[in-house]
């Protein structure tokens, strides 16, 4: 028996999953609330560890979408449960029963003019990781001006109480040398700094990234959090922070700076969570069974989760967790036949 | 006419009385003479100045009548709590004068006699009604009735004080439990007692009522000793535990009065003035709601009422713990019915505690005054601005002020633009005054080698500590607020109002109760927009949870007296909050849905450039 399976996300755990569950036979039902699928992804132009590039990846996940239904430009207005049913109504009017549902809802960028003390949306040449892709994208913009010295502000927004926000954003690190890196390969003059509180390079091949960092492309780390930065009469920027190595506050004028602005729960997360009664953590991310064992189940019946829907991830992880969330979806079907 | 019904003037039930009213003379006279013992010199010779001083003992009779007999402040609060309150001082307050002018009239050789004023009833017997007499006895029956109605609303109050505006009220010690019983026992003793009498002692509209109804249900009216021994036992009891109560604010609050209006001010954490506040602190449990720490149910505990009864016990630990969470926002001391400092109190006691951190002040030698002054000490300049340290978090703020400035086409310079010394205030909040006092030092030598006439502060939290705490020789202190709201008066500046926006203006702990500035916001925000009011604002505005005043609150607990506070002001759905302290604004930010900005920042996306307007 064929049964529908409600996907909101069209990012790249949602578009993995629909593949996945249409092979296992179901009938996927994709929603994005964006005019085109990819999610953050879509926006970015190369990814760590080895700069593959994000077109290629994007190119395999929608190469083969036949048989799965999606919807973009499109909201979830409401969600119902019917029994052993769900029935969702979206913004473009049609409703859909759904007998499972995955949130592959993902996460909403930090706003970097949360930390005003940096300036961004201030200052003219404050910028963030996601403009930096768009730059790399497009080319242009009109706050990079053959910058001779640039700056990378790890953890804005991550790992920072004050923000709101405990968690370590997990991808900024690997994502701020490869930037670092691509930067020195535009402008091999520039003088680059890396302000971190700690460089977590957890994953395969990522510490290979630093080495390269340091010694092929000469990198500077400065150990420690960047304070404020102010704007002197040329318009460059005065950065202020402190190296922690040495214990000493030091001054940098630069032309560039750039926020990695960290993952902050999806911002629609409440209301996702209370049309279901799905849990919500202390975080603001989805909560599910448990940690370990059923990490892409939640409480309520029926309804699973994969990606960063439930904290930071990367590529590879999101993917996988998108095939682990079909195959529970399909698991889940056939103890209700 | 009336003669005494006993030679001897006495009868053993009076004992009881004697001994309370004995032991708290004793009580007060010994508290008196301590606190004054443990004043500075210099403040015990401003006491007893003051006492010479017409006006301020002038004062001090209208706070003795206003304060502690007719409760004004409660009053204005709400009118039962008013009536109850003043009903009981005030009744009872008469009862006794009006006690001893009909001793002093029929019988003055007895004046001398605590007891007698208070059991007059008992001791004489009515030969013949006088107009005067008769008068006299409507008086006392009279006030006797007024202190019964406030026992009534008392007794409510205990079950439903929501009824009085009290959302919570404190929770009693055991003592206070026996202080508060034995006064509800008190009035209606003597009604019973006064009613046994009344037949030979003579009444008037309600004693007498009352003796025919125990003359027509009782067998044997006359024996009525035991009444008045009941009497006496509860005004006796009263009397014995009032010092270890709340009710020694009764005689605390009439001493405190003058020491207040002498311009004395707490320097110990429980010494001098502050055991005089201590003592008159009538736990009421008015600073239970004003507490913006009260929104946890745990966070009660750390309220005042509640941080001088564990100072009282001398239970350090506790009051230590509660001095450190508090936000001191001011909140409480100005609510309260007798403005006890609290924040003082609790400075004092953080100013005590030992200090490990050696700080290293050397650096500010070696900043160069020129070069923060380099562009200033030629003189000469009108506005001298000092951004501090939190507009470098807030960079917006420091450049609305300067687009301001600028398109008004005043002279300015910025005193911190090579880098802020703090203003000491964050020191001085956490009880490090000798600390505070080096910056303090080196910013006012900075200010006054500025020869400039105005040094204008766009932070609260600077703006006090310079009122408050420097001595700069005449330089005017001006907050932004104050200063873009007298510019845009005078038509330096113009500004455009935006028809179809809601503002609602948040008071900065600092800023409102701390220098009392909340018209000069309001007034130059209601020329770009239209103000809305929330729900509770001015001196009741709640703290927004960011304050540099605690020391030991944890963001959850944080976050919650923000919310609580984004809540109140979002009250009327306004468009934005408007805000004139940085840290205020970088607190609401962090969690309010409605856009938060700075006062700076209104003033200048709404300025009227010149050029273009002509």
């Amino acid at each position: 028996m064929k049964r529908n399976v409600l996907i909101i996300g069209g990012g790249p755990a949602g578009m993995e999953a629909a593949r996945r569950i249409r092979d296992y036979g179901h009938t996927p039902i994709l929603i994005e609330k964006e005019s085109r699928l990819g999610g953050h992804l879509a926006k970015w132009h190369k990814l760590f560890p080895e700069g593959e590039s994000t077109e290629e990846l994007l190119t395999s996940l929608t190469a083969d979408m036949e048989g799965i239904n999606y919807f973009t430009d499109t909201n979830i207005v409401s969600i119902n449960k019917l029994k052993n049913l769900y029935v969702a109504i979206f913004s473009n009017g049609i409703s859909v029963q759904a007998d499972a549902i995955l949130f592959a809802t993902g996460f909403s960028m930090f706003p970097a003019e949360k930390k005003e003390e940096y300036g961004y949306g201030i200052y003219n040449h404050v910028i963030t990781n996601a403009d930096l892709e768009h730059f790399f994208n497009t080319g242009k913009d009109p706050r990079i001006k053959e910058p001779k010295v640039i700056g990378f502000v790890h953890c804005v927004g991550s790992r920072d109480e004050k923000a709101g926000n405990r968690q370590c954003s997990k991808v900024c690190c690997a994502t701020a040398l490869k930037q670092a890196c691509e930067m020195k390969e535009l402008y091999p003059d520039a003088t680059i700094y890396c302000f971190y509180m700690d460089l977590r390079m957890f994953g395969r091949k990522y510490e290979d990234l630093y080495l390269n960092a340091q010694r092929k492309y000469g990198i500077l780390f400065v150990r420690g959090r960047v304070s404020e930065v102010s704007e002197d009469i040329d318009g460059r920027l005065v950065v202020k922070a402190e190296d922690t190595l040495v214990g000493k506050p030091i001054r940098i004028t630069m032309d560039l700076l750039v926020l990695m602005a960290g993952m902050s729960p999806c911002v629609e997360n409440p209301k996702i969570a209370s049309m279901t009664g799905v849990h919500i953590g202390e975080d603001g991310f989805f909560m599910p069974r448990d940690l370990l064992y059923r990490s892409v189940e939640s409480h309520s019946k029926g309804i699973f989760f994969a990606g960063a829907a439930t904290g930071p991830k990367t590529i590879p992880e999101t993917l996988n967790e998108a095939r682990a969330a079909a195959m529970a979806i399909d698991h889940y079907f056939k103890q209700k036949a | 006419m009336m003669r005494e019904r006993f030679i001897s003037g006495y009868d053993h039930f009076v004992l009881p009385f004697m001994v309370g009213m004995i032991f708290v003379l004793l009580w007060c006279i010994i508290g008196v003479i301590k606190i004054m013992v443990q004043l500075e010199r210099k403040d015990r010779i401003k006491v007893y100045k003051s006492l010479v001083n017409p006006v301020i003992m002038g004062k001090n009779v209208r706070d003795w009548f206003g304060d502690c007999l007719f409760h004004v402040k409660l009053w204005r609060r709400n009118k039962v709590l008013g009536y109850m309150h003043s009903s009981i001082a005030f009744g009872w307050f008469m009862l006794i004068v009006i006690g001893h002018i009909e001793t002093f009239l029929y019988i003055p050789e007895r004046g001398g006699l605590f007891y007698y004023p208070i059991f007059f009833r008992y001791f004489m017997a009515v030969e013949s009604t006088t107009l005067k007499g008769s008068l006299l006895f409507f008086l006392m029956d009279f006030f006797l009735l007024v202190v019964l109605s406030g026992i009534i609303l008392a007794i409510i109050k205990r079950f439903r004080s929501k009824l009085m505006g009290m959302r919570r009220t404190t929770k009693l010690t055991l003592l206070d439990r026996v202080g508060l019983y034995s006064l509800w026992a008190i009035f209606p003793l003597r009604l019973i007692a006064e009613g046994f009498t009344a037949g030979v002692g003579g009444g008037s509209f309600l004693t007498v009522p009352v003796n025919w109804l125990f003359a027509s249900i009782l067998s044997k009216p006359e024996n009525f000793t035991i009444a008045w021994w009941a009497y006496s036992i509860a005004l006796g009891t009263f009397m014995i535990v009032l010092p270890y109560t709340r009710y020694m604010h009764i005689p605390a609050e009439f001493f405190l009065i003058p020491l207040k209006n002498a311009g004395i001010k707490v320097r110990r954490p429980r010494k001098g003035y502050a055991l005089a506040e201590l003592y008159s602190c009538p736990s009421c449990g008015v600073c239970l709601d004003a507490c913006p720490m009260s929104v946890d149910k745990a966070g009660l505990k750390n309220t005042t009422v509640y941080y001088i009864r564990q100072v009282k016990r001398r239970n350090q630990p506790r009051a230590l713990a509660i001095a450190d969470k508090c936000l001191m926002c001011g909140k409480c001391s100005v609510l309260c019915p007798i403005n006890i400092s609290a924040i003082d109190l609790r400075l004092a006691l953080r100013k005590q505690q030992p200090y490990n951190i050696e700080h290293d002040f050397s650096y500010l030698d070696k900043i160069p005054n020129e070069a923060l002054t380099s562009a200033i000490s030629v003189g000469g300049e009108k506005v001298l601005y000092y951004s501090g340290c939190m507009s470098s978090l807030t960079p917006m703020v420091s450049q609305s002020v300067q687009k301001v400035l600028t398109t008004a086409g005043i002279d300015f310079t910025l005193m911190d633009e090579q880098g802020t010394i703090c203003c000491g205030r964050p020191l001085l909040l956490s009880g490090r005054t000798e600390e505070a006092k080096a910056l303090i030092e080196k910013n006012e030598q900075i200010i006054k080698e500025s020869g400039a006439p105005i040094l204008l502060v766009s932070c609260a939290i600077c703006y006090r500590i310079f009122k408050e705490d420097y001595d700069l020789n005449g330089v005017q202190v001006m907050h932004y607020t104050e200063y873009f709201e007298q510019l845009a008066a005078e038509g330096v500046i113009k500004l455009r109002k935006q028809e179809k926006l809601k503002y609602v203006y948040h008071d900065p702990c600092e800023l409102g109760r701390g220098c009392g500035i909340y018209e000069a916001p309001r007034k130059a925000l209601a020329r770009v927009a239209n103000l809305v009011p929330a729900a509770k604002e001015r001196k009741e505005s709640i703290c927004c949870g960011g304050s540099l005043g605690s020391l030991t609150l944890t963001h959850e607990e944080r976050g919650r007296i923000t919310e609580n506070s984004i809540r109140n002001l979002t009250a009327n759905s306004p468009d934005r909050i408007v805000t004139a302290c940085p840290l205020c604004m970088k607190t609401f930010s962090r969690q309010s849905e409605i856009k938060v900005v700075d006062f700076a920042q209104v003033i200048a996306e709404n300025l009227v450039e010149k050029e273009k307007e002509e």
